[in-house]
């Protein structure tokens, strides 16, 4: 499982080097966001060192408040004339996409262009945080019956969590397009709880009859959980906060993604430990579901380690 | 086929014989998320007992209307009716406590044991037995989130509903989030412990 | 054959049934909903500016809203101020003022629209866009509400929203004419109790009160603890006017971070800094327009 994670987070990390891409075609090839107070900029071919370092030739501000232009307190040009750090006097809120114009910089009259994180990045970060920071099991204390159910062995619960998180991103992507198309249009959000817990099943079933008649042997050791999977408060959780936050296909997506193997992660967890303590001398009131929940308990203050963190 | 028990052993059933929260171990999200103090407790108890009787009535009345074949997603659009009524009316008169119970209150309607409560009782019973049914599950489930919610409160801020008892905070520990594995975990443990003593000393 | 259509038949009667529960529960809901919002707004403004139910309004206070929007036409964009006319009491209609990004007079347009509408966004919405005609777009950005007493301005309220440590943590603050703090409520936040909860704690919210304008302008947050006498105060332990005199004392000082919970202090602190910077840059140039062009407001 370590392996998996690792590989993963190596393949989103190589994604997200890349910078922001610029919205003026010629001039600018790439923007990001330095340290607390700069903006780098990358010009598509050498400018004139002297016109790059003039901050008077540079209007700054961010998109929501285009009305107070941020001030630059000095810019360093790159030997190359193809790069330039504007530093700025107070840190930025670098979760505000900011505009830059440029005015007669590279023989260009005036430019503009969008500086924002990486689009990869944020997406990944949803990500991340459904699956470690907001863990669904252990920090948001949900879908815990099936929880317990099933994390005996190693076995059943790889088994739980992988048919989870399959039914959870079917069945989220589908209660997104319900959501954007037909009840948000129609002010009909009252609906949402019914919509959504009915798409679950829907997709349970559909899932179920698919199942059983394209993999017999698959249905027969897979089958039993997807019975579990609408009892499992997971399910409505992740279509509820995707419509108060507002994502779109790519964010819900994510979310849907890092819930299902959070829960599988969660699972994983909880049945290597399950599986040795079933050897271990446990007092007789103790032993089964309470153990189980004090062992869940450690692994919550674990996961609080989580909490915070800031990959992108 | 009607039950034999009376309507009082019915209820007594859902508090003591088949309590949700320690017996069954069904319903736990709540138990563990919100039992951060008695009121939370009473609130969300309350939300669950009435979808619990209301579906219940519901499923009874019209148990000869539904088809069994569709039974279960007629249950499961029962109790999403039945939760978003509940939730639009806590969040319209009771604003104070339903943002403190955020989410959960929508979340009722995955609970098993009410889809359970209706599969297995429900839709054989009359309408009065369904009625006393559900109350004592949902006399349970709230029974068993005030308990909760009482230990957790008291020993975490030294408090219950909101009056200060203890005047001073004997564990922090014990609203953090994460502690309410291990309170619903020890409880359990107790809970087991008293069954065996008093097992042991009847056959002794 | 036949089960099917009967199926079909129940399960439809079935969802229109519930349609209709739910249906009817939301309509006599959503008033109460509004009123309840309206209510809770009501009281943080009324503690803001230290009134109460010993210490009601007095009549003499006015309080009147400003919206902001943001227009664009053909890729310019102009700052839009919708703001009330007449005097005290008086129902004299609305002005958009337009302001381009230099801090220039556009134009004003009058809006029709009732005070009782002005609160809706999507009465409000229209009205502008009616007013504005349709070659422009507009976008609501924010409210403040300017508080007078007797025709002369005592308070500023501004509502925020900002990243915290967890997630957004929304305040509403209570600014004097000279734009110094004289009020700090924290609305609503996912901080996590017990450490960054405790931005909601008087010796935290407090700190922020009878700080001048050029201090926050360039606020900071340090790691030191509180010295006892100055918590004290913040608490309420000692009586009001003492309590006002220490904090006046500390007026100068940067904010002392929560234990355990810096970065939920700093958030608070960036926060209240930009929006106070921004206020004052944004209602300078505003009262400049309304007097060059003797615009009739009520402030």
């Amino acid at each position: 499982m370590n392996r998996i994670t690792y590989t993963l987070l190596f393949f989103l990390v190589n994604l997200v080097g890349f910078a922001g891409v610029a919205q003026a075609a010629d001039l600018v090839t790439g923007t990001e966001f330095g340290a607390a107070n700069e903006i780098i900029v990358h010009f598509s071919k050498a400018v004139d060192k002297a016109e790059a370092a003039d901050p008077g030739r540079y209007i700054v501000f961010e998109e929501l408040d285009p009305d107070i232009r941020l001030e630059i307190e000095s810019i360093a040009v790159a030997d190359s004339g193809r790069e330039a750090v504007l530093t700025f006097a107070d840190p930025l809120n670098s979760h505000n996409t900011h505009i830059v114009n440029t005015i007669g910089i590279g023989g260009v009259e005036q430019a503009s262009f969008s500086v924002s994180k990486p689009y990869l990045g944020y997406l990944a970060s949803i990500l991340i945080a459904a699956l470690l920071i907001n863990n669904f099991v252990f920090t948001k204390y949900l879908g815990l019956c099936v929880f317990f159910g099933t994390s005996k062995r190693k076995d059943t619960a790889t088994g739980m969590g992988v048919v989870f998180t399959i039914v959870i991103v079917v069945a989220v992507s589908m209660a997104w397009v319900l959501y954007q198309y037909v009840l948000k249009p129609f002010h009909l959000d009252y609906l949402q709880i019914v919509v959504f817990i009915g798409l679950t099943s829907l997709t349970i079933q559909a899932v179920d009859t698919i199942l059983r008649k394209v993999n017999p042997i698959l249905f027969k050791s897979f089958g039993v959980f997807l019975v579990l999977v609408i009892a499992n408060c997971i399910i409505i959780a992740v279509p509820l906060l995707m419509a108060s936050n507002e994502y779109n296909y790519f964010e819900t997506l994510m979310l849907s993604l890092g819930a299902g193997f959070g829960f599988l992660l969660a699972l994983y967890l909880m049945s290597s430990v399950r599986e040795r303590i079933d050897l271990a001398r446990i007092p007789e009131s103790f032993k089964g579901l309470p153990i189980a929940f004090v062992v869940a308990g450690q692994f919550a203050m674990a996961f609080l380690g989580f909490s915070g963190l800031q990959l992108f | 086929m009607a039950t034999e028990k009376t309507h009082g052993q019915l209820v007594a059933d859902g508090i003591l014989k088949e309590n949700p929260i320690f017996k069954l171990a069904l319903s736990m999200c709540p138990a563990v998320g919100i039992s951060t103090t008695v009121m939370n407790g009473i609130m969300l108890g309350i939300a669950v007992l009435m979808v619990q009787v209301l579906s219940s009535v519901t499923i009874s009345a019209l148990k000869d209307f539904i088809h069994p074949r569709i039974r279960i997603p007629t249950y499961t659009l029962t109790i999403a009716t039945w939760v978003t009524v509940i939730d639009l009316s806590l969040a319209a008169y009771f604003p104070a406590a339903y943002i403190k119970m955020g989410i959960f209150v929508k979340i009722i309607v995955a609970f098993a044991i009410i889809t359970m409560r209706l599969e297995m009782f429900a839709c054989k019973e009359s309408v009065p037995a369904s009625f006393w049914d559900g109350l004592g599950m949902g006399l349970g489930f709230l029974i068993g989130m005030v308990v909760l919610g009482a230990v957790r409160e008291l020993l975490g801020s030294g408090a219950l509903l909101g009056y200060d008892v203890l005047g001073f905070k004997p564990l922090l520990f014990f609203i953090l989030p994460s502690a309410g594995f291990f309170v619903v975990g020890l409880m359990m443990g107790f809970f087991n412990w008293i069954e065996e003593f008093y097992k042991a000393r009847k056959r002794g | 054959m036949k089960m099917i259509i009967t199926i079909i038949f129940r399960l439809t009667v079935s969802c229109l049934l519930a349609g209709l529960v739910m249906g009817t529960t939301f309509v006599l809901t959503n008033k109460a909903k509004k009123a309840n919002e309206f209510a809770r707004e009501e009281r943080v403004v009324y503690s803001l500016l230290g009134f109460s139910k010993e210490n009601p309004i007095p009549e003499s206070m006015g309080m009147y809203e400003v919206f902001r929007y943001l227009v664009s036409e053909n890729g310019q964009q102009t700052i839009g101020y919708l703001v009330p006319l007449g005097g005290h009491g008086e129902d004299g209609g609305f002005s958009f003022i337009r302001i381009d990004l230099d801090a220039a007079f556009v134009d004003k347009t009058d809006v029709a629209l009732s005070h009782d509408k002005v609160r809706e966004q999507g009465d409000r919405d229209a009205a502008v866009q009616a007013a504005l005609g349709t070659d422009k777009t507009i976008r609501f950005v924010e409210q403040t509400v300017v508080v007078t007493d007797h025709g002369e301005r005592t308070a500023y309220l501004l509502h925020g929203k900002f990243p915290g440590y967890k997630t957004n943590i929304a305040i509403m603050l209570a600014l004097a004419p000279d734009y110094s703090v004289i009020g700090l409520e924290i609305m609503e936040h996912e901080e996590d109790p017990g450490l960054g909860a405790e931005i909601e704690q008087n010796y935290f919210k407090k700190q922020f009160m009878f700080k001048p304008f050029e201090k926050i302008k360039a606020i900071e947050v340090v790691k030191e603890p509180m010295p006892v006498e100055y918590v004290d105060a913040l608490e309420g332990k000692i009586d009001e006017a003492a309590a006002a005199d220490m904090m006046k004392q500390y007026k100068d000082n940067d904010i002392y971070a929560l234990t355990g919970a810096t970065i939920s202090s700093d958030a608070v602190s960036s926060g209240i800094k930009a929006m106070t910077r921004k206020f004052a840059y944004r209602f300078d140039v505003l009262d400049q327009v309304i007097e060059e062009q003797h615009i009739g407001v009520p402030f």
